[in-house]
């Protein structure tokens, strides 16, 4: 009893002394325990499931948890190996004075136990704390009606002691070997023993080369948003795998690389940080590809869900093309009339004026296409090959744009809406079908936009139309017929809008068939709630994933600073000025600094098109405004990334001049 | 004229608030002629190293000056100082200070380096001076791959290849065994030999007996000079001692 005090007692006296590197480093853990708590937060909190019922959400969130507690272990074990080697003169000392290995070993694990202690209580304290406190801040901020809110999900606070318990095991585990394999005149000299210069790894830089290709290939040439879902986490983990690679190993041989032009390293200017940086890489790599997984994550989530929330009116314009839609999928052509006299009567009854109507017999056909051949038969799961052809019958397009254009039996007009069909002819099934003109874009339903395979808009004669049904059910026993939409813009305020889409499918309800009748007020909320809560999440991760950056980098450099002091003292002694030295640190530090955030901005100009791509799921083709997103959010984030960088490097400068 | 003359140099240690103030140096001078090795001698805390700090032009003394080849080093401007450093002096420290991210090769170029000398003009000096010191198969090592002799030989190097005016040795032995010793004060004769003016500051008798002159310092004064003049290594050794065991005993002054 009296023996464990007196070893609890001996660790707090050397967390005490050395409080100089612990505070930061147990700084360090609670801000990446309250950032994994966060993430376990969102992945497990039950409300958010009100944003969207669907599993991507919940997926996207638990892959992130994932991410991050692998970046936990990581970094943590790094900063842990630094903080015992500094250490191992003082259990030098302790063994020379006549302690015992595995008594060194009782005062490591209790200094661990109460660095563990401190760090996961504070750590989950604060990190409660900070997931109310975010969401308190975003409901000022943003006036939505953001639904997931005050709540402790148990499975994120008995994951989080649970991983961070492990890590911490993990590293007393390497601390007490480091002392129990090294002779006790090993450990005096601890800290001097010069570091060996970091090997290339050239078996490392090809995979990583390799990765990172194979990343950005699926990201440029990746056309179908459908197989851009799937395929967009492969290309993220390879990205990961390729900037984790590159960091390490790609950035040694550069330098090395560097440092045999003669003619380039022996200029002032280069010889002493190219020949430190090679060290501090060594030391920073893992580090700064965090660092730049990261600041990744965080443009393009901010980017994206800004871009989807102020995009919401485009979304809705797309999806919804006129403030009312009506239709029905088939329809005769006998209850086209007694459709069109009930939208028009319910209009005019309500004192309403249509406007830009847009109305058109249309068939909707799945296929599976094979260059232009269109099998309606096939293997219901081969959905990356299917297209959905949108047939609109010739007098409806006239009608719609003021055009007279005939067509010949078997003749059709066509536009690509996603997707290429080339050549002059296409067939579905054995049907031929010469394509006459390719004519640009027009106007469609709204719900093909909603469908994330390849698209073709088509304009056939109606009796083609009819054609096409025979030849997808021969028999006709389903009834099949062809679609109508009637679609119509109004100057009405929402109550109104709602009031006529309502009164609209009370009529129709007569009729005795399939049809619908939307608003676009009606469905904004729903985008809003949706989208809205996107944004939400992005901020909030955003913001999570900003400071977790700023306190990594900022820790590092300072870390950095107290291992260079000597080494500059010694250029000093050498001839050195300080002006020199002050240049020298500017130049390293901006590049240890900057290379991660470039390297960010490298891998969002490779992924950019295929978050468009991802973004077309959700409705947004307005590429323009997520570029602009994207630019402001990289320029924001630059922002907060200097405004640390100057603090930083301001006190490294500081700690370097002693 | 000589190549350092140190007048009257006088430094103060005020703590910080004010407090006690301590004289480090009172009243030092003397003067070293071109091509002389000249140790400095005392005990710990007797003020060497504040009086080798003002010669490097480390720290400015509270008063007096020092002229290097007849230029008052102690009102150089804090710009021009790091440059004067590496064109006048070379510096060999007890604890070597080579930087552990250079090779051997580099940590001898550094100074080079930094004055802007092209690559081609540091190889060739480079080639001569590592063959004088015995160091050309380490070139490509890096310092915690060789023993501290080595790392002695090519801070010398280091010091050397400037071509200086001065070396100042700030107890070059004092972390040597006697073998890497005895090896370092021959081969800073032999550099002497050749021309090359020494200043060194030491408390071995061993290192300060291969000197031309001996200068002791106590509390912050010259104490006393010998000189070796046609003496071997072994009767300076016997001189230094005496002296050394006279200050010890009754050698007290001022009191």
């Amino acid at each position: 009893m009296s023996k464990t005090f007196f070893y609890l007692k001996l660790a707090v006296n050397n967390l005490k002394k050395n409080s100089k590197a612990y505070v930061p480093y147990i700084i360090t853990c609670i801000g990446t325990i309250i950032m994994f708590y966060n993430m376990c937060f969102l992945a497990s909190a039950k409300t958010l499931g009100l944003i969207s019922d669907d599993g991507s959400l919940k997926m996207i969130l638990t892959f992130g948890t994932v991410v991050i507690g692998i970046f936990s272990a990581i970094f943590l074990f790094y900063t842990n190996s630094f903080l015992v080697k500094k250490r191992k003169k003082e259990f030098g000392l302790f063994n020379i004075l006549g302690m015992e290995k595995k008594h060194i070993a009782k005062i490591m694990f209790w200094e661990t136990v109460l660095t563990g202690a401190i760090s996961l209580s504070a750590g989950l304290a604060g990190g409660i704390l900070l997931s109310k406190a975010m969401i308190l801040l975003l409901f000022k901020i943003i006036a939505i009606r953001v639904t997931f809110g005050f709540e402790v999900p148990t499975l994120a606070v008995v994951i989080t002691p649970v991983l961070f318990g492990a890590i911490f095991a993990i590293n007393f585990i390497y601390n007490s070997l480091t002392v129990r394999l090294s002779k006790p005149v090993e450990l005096l000299k601890g800290g001097n023993v010069g570091e060996k210069e970091p090997k290339t790894k050239l078996f490392q830089g090809i995979v990583g080369l390799l990765s990172l290709s194979a990343g950005y290939y699926i990201a440029l040439f990746t056309e179908s948003p459908l197989q851009a879902l799937t395929l967009f986490f492969i290309a993220v983990i390879l990205v990961m795998i390729g900037t984790y690679c590159l960091f390490t190993s790609g950035s040694i041989a550069v330098l090395k690389l560097l440092r045999k032009n003669k003619n380039y390293y022996y200029k002032p200017k280069n010889f002493i940080s190219v020949s430190s940086m090679i060290y501090r890489m060594k030391r920073n790599a893992a580090g700064l590809a965090n660092i730049c997984i990261l600041s990744t994550a965080v443009i393009v989530m901010l980017s994206s869900t800004v871009s989807l929330y102020i995009g919401v009116e485009d979304v809705l314009r797309t999806r919804y093309p006129r403030d009312i839609t009506v239709g029905s999928s088939f329809i005769s052509d006998e209850n086209v009339e007694k459709m069109n006299k009930i939208i028009e009567d319910t209009t005019d009854s309500l004192g309403i004026e249509r406007r830009n109507v847009l109305n058109y017999r249309y068939l909707t056909v799945v296929a599976f296409q094979e260059d232009s051949r269109f099998q309606l038969q096939g293997d219901s799961l081969r959905f990356k090959d299917s297209a959905a052809l949108f047939f609109m019958d010739i007098d409806g397009y006239n009608k719609m744009y003021n055009a007279n254009k005939t067509l010949e039996e078997n003749e059709v007009l066509l536009y690509e809406y996603r997707g290429r069909l080339p050549g002059d002819s296409m067939t579905i099934e054995d049907l031929q079908l010469r394509i006459k003109e390719r004519v640009p874009a027009f106007e469609g339903d709204g719900n093909t936009s909603a469908m994330m395979i390849n698209s073709f808009y088509l304009v056939a004669r109606k009796d083609d139309l009819q054609k096409i049904i025979r030849v997808s059910d021969p028999d006709n026993t389903k009834g099949k017929d062809l679609a109508y939409f009637y679609g119509f813009d109004v100057n009405a305020d929402k109550q109104t809008q709602i009031q006529l889409a309502t009164e609209i499918r009370k009529g129709l309800k007569e009729l005795g068939i399939s049809y619908y009748a939307d608003g676009a007020d009606l469905s904004r909320e729903s985008f809003y709630t949706l989208y809205g809560g996107l944004f939400y999440l992005g901020i909030f991760l955003g913001l999570l994933f900003i400071m977790a950056t700023d306190l990594i980098n900022n820790y590092k450099q300072i870390a950095e600073g107290y291992d260079d002091k000597e080494r500059y003292e010694i250029m000093q002694k050498v001839g050195m000025s300080r002006e020199e030295v002050r240049k020298s640190i500017n130049s390293q530090v901006i590049k240890v600094f900057f290379l991660p955030l470039l390297a960010a901005v490298i891998h969002i100009a490779f992924a950019f098109k295929v978050i468009t791509k991802l973004l077309e799921i959700f409705n947004l083709t307005n590429v323009p405004l997520f570029a602009l997103c994207t630019l402001s959010t990289i320029l924001i984030f630059s922002v907060f990334y200097v405004a640390v960088y100057t603090l930083t490097a301001k006190t490294y400068y500081k700690i370097v001049k002693g | 004229m000589y190549l350092l003359e140190v007048k009257n140099l006088k430094k103060v240690y005020t703590t910080r608030f004010g407090g006690n103030a301590v004289k480090a140096l009172n009243n030092v001078s003397f003067t070293v002629d071109e091509g002389e090795m000249i140790a400095i001698m005392g005990e710990s805390g007797s003020g060497k190293t504040t009086l080798l700090n003002m010669i490097a032009a480390l720290d400015k003394p509270t008063g007096g000056e020092v002229y290097l080849n007849g230029k008052n080093i102690t009102v150089i401007g804090d710009k021009e100082i790091s440059s004067f450093r590496r064109e006048n002096l070379g510096f060999v420290f007890q604890d070597f200070n080579l930087l552990d991210t250079f090779s051997i090769q580099d940590n001898i170029f550094l100074p080079l380096v930094l004055a802007g000398t092209p690559y081609e003009e540091m190889n060739k000096r480079l080639t001569s001076v590592a063959k004088r010191l015995r160091i050309t198969d380490l070139l490509s090592k890096y310092p915690y791959e060789v023993s501290g002799g080595e790392k002695q030989r090519t801070a010398v190097a280091r010091a050397l290849i400037t071509h200086p005016k001065l070396i100042l040795a700030d107890e070059p032995t004092g972390s040597l065994d006697s073998r890497s010793s005895d090896e370092l004060l021959k081969l800073f004769n032999e550099i002497n030999n050749d021309g090359q003016t020494i200043l060194m500051v030491t408390h071995s008798v061993k290192a300060a007996s291969h000197a031309k002159k001996v200068l002791f310092i106590k509390d912050g004064e010259v104490f006393h000079r010998i000189y070796k003049g046609d003496c071997t290594n072994e009767e300076m050794y016997q001189k230094i001692s005496d002296t050394l065991t006279l200050i010890a005993t009754g050698g007290v002054r001022n009191e």
